[in-house]
């Protein structure tokens, strides 16, 4: 939780409450381009990747949420599994060759709707100031 | 269509089952009941545009499917395969909910594939094992069933049943709410041990209440006539 309360301590002009519910909102809907921009940097398994979530923006995925991402987008060839060193039977994730393109457009789109959304939000804000 | 997915299932149903209905899949270990579910789900989903998905909470992935090839039932790129595998052995301390994983895991993939049509749960025992011991599990599979019936998938929930069992067994709750139980058995006559299949209950579509024989071919699950 340390790098979420380091966001909070950045800024206090809005509601926390608030923020967290959107953040939560976000996180949700945009799981897949979450944890791809996760596994990309560091492979890892499932429940390391829902503690990786959890600590970064404090919300909590549950298994039924995280482990289908995974399973989707390993049938589609974006992501691999392997052993891990440590636990032969635990899968750890990374993203293959032809999955970095898919990260990339993903990242892409994302990136690009929330700046659209931020655009208008922020210029409709300065707009009443 | 699901009642041409197996080769003589059409002389036991006059007409397709209904899109969303539940049906059990019932009987003892050994009597074909992963190999059903997978065969009609793969069936469903084999025109390439619909997706089904396969959650098995018994055996895994690579197992399974490597049983569904011995056996020659045919795999459709659009059945996805869940195995909780993973999530058993990354989270055997926590304990998580299944009932409560797999309407996630189901939601999760109706989110990717929109024109998911079928599921197939192997098996309902498993997930009342790993359900967690809060609240009523009757209320609780009746609100799954409800959830099943409102995404609008046709489900297949695989039952295991002791070898012996009578009517009892078709006492329980999700034999009331289901709108079909397949059985599949054994019997035995003159020292020879057959495989049978009989559907003890299809709503909304005719059906022969007889017991067909059931064998494996070369080309997966065949049925063939009444066993009487």
């Amino acid at each position: 939780m340390e790098r979420l309360e380091e966001n909070l301590e950045c800024s206090t002009d809005f509601d926390e409450e608030e923020y967290r519910a959107i953040l939560d909102r976000i996180i949700r809907a945009n799981r897949d381009v979450v944890v791809l921009s996760i596994v990309e940097e560091t492979p890892m398994c499932g429940i390391d990747l829902i503690k990786e979530i959890f600590f970064r923006y404090g919300v909590y995925l549950s298994q039924g949420l995280v482990y289908p991402i995974l399973y989707t987008l390993e049938e589609d060839g974006a992501l691999k599994a392997r052993a891990t060193k440590g636990n032969m039977r635990v899968k750890e994730y990374f993203v293959t060759q032809e999955g970095k393109e898919v990260v990339h457009k993903k990242k892409g789109a994302f990136i690009k709707a929330l700046e659209d959304v931020l655009i208008f939000v922020k210029g409709d804000a300065r707009d009443k100031e | 269509m699901i009642r041409s997915s197996i080769k003589g299932f059409e002389s036991i149903l006059a007409s397709d089952i209904p899109k969303g209905s539940i049906v059990l899949i019932t009987g003892a270990e050994g009597t074909l009941k992963s190999s059903l579910a997978f065969c009609l789900a793969s069936s469903y989903v084999s025109d390439g545009e619909a997706h089904g998905l396969y959650a098995t909470l018994e055996q895994g992935k690579e197992s399974h499917m490597r049983n569904m090839s011995y056996l020659g039932i045919k795999e459709s790129g659009n059945l996805h395969v869940f195995d909780y595998r993973d999530i058993f052995i990354e989270w055997q301390d926590a304990e998580p909910d299944m009932l409560k994983v797999t309407e996630e895991v189901i939601a999760s993939y109706k989110e990717k594939y929109k024109d998911l049509r079928v599921f197939v749960l192997d098996s309902l025992n498993a997930l009342y094992t790993l359900s967690s011991g809060d609240g009523d599990l009757r209320k609780s599979m009746y609100y799954f069933f409800s959830r099943l019936r409102d995404l609008g998938l046709t489900s297949f929930l695989v039952v295991e049943t002791p070898p012996l069992q009578g009517d009892s067994e078709h006492d329980k709750a999700e034999y009331f709410l289901a709108d079909g139980v397949i059985e599949l058995g054994t019997l035995e006559s003159a020292g020879n041990i057959s495989r049978y299949i009989q559907v003890r209950k299809m709503r909304a579509t005719k059906h022969d209440i007889g017991k067909h024989k059931l064998v494996i071919g070369q080309d997966g699950l065949s049925i063939l006539g009444s066993m009487y």
